[in-house]
């Protein structure tokens, strides 16, 4: 058979009308992929991310009068109202299964996006793979600064990372100098995957340029059956500020360590993470009041915001936890993926990947203290300003920047 | 470096090691007695955690009180898996090795799935007990009274094992089966009783560890994983099958971890344990103490 003209017109003809039908078709569900370690060391983790992300899933699907992209109509606008279908992989915090999960919600589920992963050390395998089959991935809420920065067409994250966090830190640091409190020394202590790594390093940079010395610089193991020859090395360093960047497993040992041998810092000044857990605070609650972590989340945001507590109420519900800083990244994570996929009127990579790049979402319509989201060439939003929350009476309150503090810092800690 | 920096760390160590010996205990009796090693000994120890937690959050019986029920109860359960499971896995007639790992080895999986299913994979603590969070100072050196008490129980455990093995008819009847099971049976021991007795008596020594730990250490579904690693290096350092080389193997596990941090960056501590243990199975295979 030759190939006429007129043939090709034809298959062509055929071929626009009938498109319409087939993305219709396909539209009536968008299947997006979430990859959370759901087993082992951290599977609280996953197991809370998966309520975060069903809540997500609900306010899109159904309709709700707040002020979020997607929440006013049932399921996606743009797509003829076709409903988010959620996948759940589990990568037990390894970035091997991380790699091969991710590979089989593309494959075998076919995802039209992916959200994952709470371990920073994940989301460098699972971006990788996204990138490759050119799945639009969004980091909800990994912080490693070197994730953005390799070079990846297909990565983006709406939260902050930890330079931006560590540069928060500092911040206050300055501020409350210039106030007159005594702040010379630090002693950094971080686990030994990606997130400790680069939280450390970038800590390490900051105090240099601020002039600041660092009297102890820790790598531990994480998961470490004991930690007494580390605190041990915290003790006779003894700073002003003690900066941890540890899970919860460790977070908790560390703060009962510390008790047990008799250490106590002037202030702790915690890189989230094990110190945004209710699990930490239920464990060893007591021995922290007046601890400061960084976040990108503070639930006092409720009050100038009324849809943050029915969306907390919404996800208290089927979790039995308020939201805290991880579930409301992830919760975010999906809205703005919806959001671009709605806009992208496609599951196709390519056209979710253009609407994530056009993406100018403000601050107000979201449940975060950020100005807004939009993505720099490197798929990172610079608009995203983080937090610092100082735990005081069984609740975290925001004590820095001053625009979003509601309270003013306890200092030193009891 | 101070020398109160050193002797601090090598108190930790030596609290902390007799604690490992004791969690190691146990594996090291089941398989000097039968040859099996328990790939579920972590989740032995996680669920004697979860009992102590338990017992704590529901009737609000501190862990010390708790510490002999659940031992008691981690006997039943040990000879419960050896009747029901394991002594199956050791009758199979090809690839017996195989099957026997498989099992414990599939055991340890369930019952992590089943913690996480039942129990919610959050993190449980022990928040108020008689000793948790109390610390003896002496000179400047602070001494965690939970861990004491630990110690303490684990040198008294390992003495009334020590008595029990050499001094009573069910030690002499443990120690024959251990030589030879087919011969026991000519003098009327029943090796099924024997066996089964010893997995109890080994998973209560576990049991012990685990409602001690509960006071100091947090709780889930997989915490028995890296002790359960630390376990198997001391029971392989200290000999196989030998009950008081896991006694020994434990104070150098501790003691070496602990140095190992002052001198290197405390990510790398657990290179000292197992750069001993290569130099141990270089030098002499069948461990400090084994006999086999």
């Amino acid at each position: 058979m030759t190939v006429t003209r007129r043939n090709v017109l034809l298959g062509a003809t055929a071929a626009a009308a009938l498109l319409p039908i087939a993305s219709r078709a396909q539209a009536s569900e968008v299947v997006i992929g979430i990859i959370y370690p759901f087993s082992g060391a951290s599977a609280q983790i996953g197991v809370d991310a998966q309520k975060a992300f069903e809540t997500a899933a609900e306010v899109i699907n159904n309709k709700y009068d707040f002020d979020l992209p997607l929440a006013r109509d049932a399921g996606l606008p743009g797509l003829g109202g076709a409903k988010i279908r959620l996948v759940f992989a589990d990568h037990q915090a390894d970035p091997q299964k991380g790699r091969a999960e991710a590979e089989r919600l593309i494959t075998q589920e076919k995802v039209c996006a992916i959200v994952g992963t709470y371990q920073s050390a994940v989301a460098v395998t699972v971006s990788q793979i996204c990138d490759r089959y050119q799945i639009p991935f969004i980091s909800a809420d990994n912080s490693s600064p070197s994730l953005h920065r390799r070079g990846l067409k297909f990565y983006f994250r709406a939260a902050p990372h930890d330079e931006m966090f560590s540069g928060a830190m500092f911040d206050f640091f300055d501020a409350m100098k210039k106030k007159g409190t005594k702040i010379e020394t630090l002693s950094l202590f971080h686990e030994d995957t990606i997130f400790g790594t680069d939280s450390g390093n970038a800590q390490l940079k900051l105090a240099a340029d601020r002039g600041y010395k660092v009297l102890a610089d820790i790598k531990y193991r994480a998961n470490s059956p004991s930690l007494s020859a580390e605190v041990q090395q915290l003790k006779a360093a003894n700073a002003d500020v003690l900066m941890p960047s540890s899970y919860t497993t460790d977070g908790i040992l560390l703060v009962k360590t510390m008790a047990e041998l008799g250490y106590k810092p002037n202030a702790i000044v915690a890189q989230d993470a094990g110190f945004s857990e209710k699990a930490l605070y239920d464990a060893v609650g007591d021995k922290l009041e007046g601890v400061i972590s960084r976040g990108s989340f503070s639930l006092d945001l409720a009050a100038k915001r009324p849809m943050v507590g029915k969306i907390n109420a919404m996800f208290k519900e089927k979790s039995g936890k308020d939201l805290n800083d991880f579930s409301s990244r992830q919760f975010m994570g999906l809205i703005v993926m919806a959001d671009a996929i709605n806009r992208a009127k496609s599951t196709d990579g390519d056209k979710i990947r253009e609407a994530l790049v056009a993406t100018d979402m403000p601050g107000e319509s979201t449940i975060m203290p950020w100005k807004r989201v939009k993505f720099d060439e490197t798929g990172q939003n610079n608009d995203a300003d983080p937090v610092l929350l100082q735990y005081t009476g069984g609740k975290f309150v925001t004590i820095f920047p001053p625009q979003a503090a509601v309270a003013e810092a306890v200092w030193p800690m009891k | 470096m101070t020398a109160e920096t050193i002797i601090q760390s090598l108190a930790s160590g030596l609290l902390m090691g007799l604690l490992y010996g004791l969690i190691a205990v146990g594996l090291a009796l089941i398989f000097g007695l039968m040859d099996v090693v328990n790939f579920a000994h972590g989740e032995f120890l996680m669920i004697a955690m979860y009992a102590t937690f338990f017992l704590f959050a529901f009737f609000a019986i501190d862990p010390l009180l708790a510490a002999p029920l659940v031992a008691a109860a981690l006997f039943v359960f040990g000879a419960l898996v050896y009747l029901l499971i394991v002594r199956f896995a050791v009758r199979a007639k090809a690839n017996a090795g195989m099957v026997q790992i498989f099992s414990t080895f599939g055991l340890a999986i369930v019952m992590r799935g089943l913690a996480q299913f039942f129990f919610t994979p959050d993190y449980r603590s022990v928040t108020h007990s008689w000793l948790g969070g109390k610390t003896v100072s002496i000179a400047g050196i602070f001494l965690p009274v939970p861990q004491l008490a630990g110690a303490l129980v684990s040198i008294l455990a390992f003495g009334a094992l020590y008595f029990f093995i050499n001094r009573t008819d069910f030690g002499r009847a443990l120690e024959a089966t251990r030589e030879d099971a087919g011969a026991v049976a000519l003098v009327g021991i029943d090796k099924n009783r024997v066996f089964a007795l010893g997995w109890g008596l080994g998973a209560a020594l576990v049991g012990l560890a685990g409602a001690i730990m509960a006071m100091f250490f947090y709780i889930y579904p997989d915490v028995g994983a890296s002790f359960a690693l630390i376990a198997y290096v001391t029971v392989a350092l200290g000999g196989f099958g030998s009950v008081f080389g896991a006694f020994a193997g434990g104070i150098i596990v501790g003691l070496v971890e602990a140095s190992t941090a002052l001198l290197l960056p405390p990510s790398l501590k657990s290179v000292g344990i197992y750069a001993v243990y290569l130099l141990v199975v270089f030098i002499r295979p069948r461990g400090l103490f084994g006999s086999i």
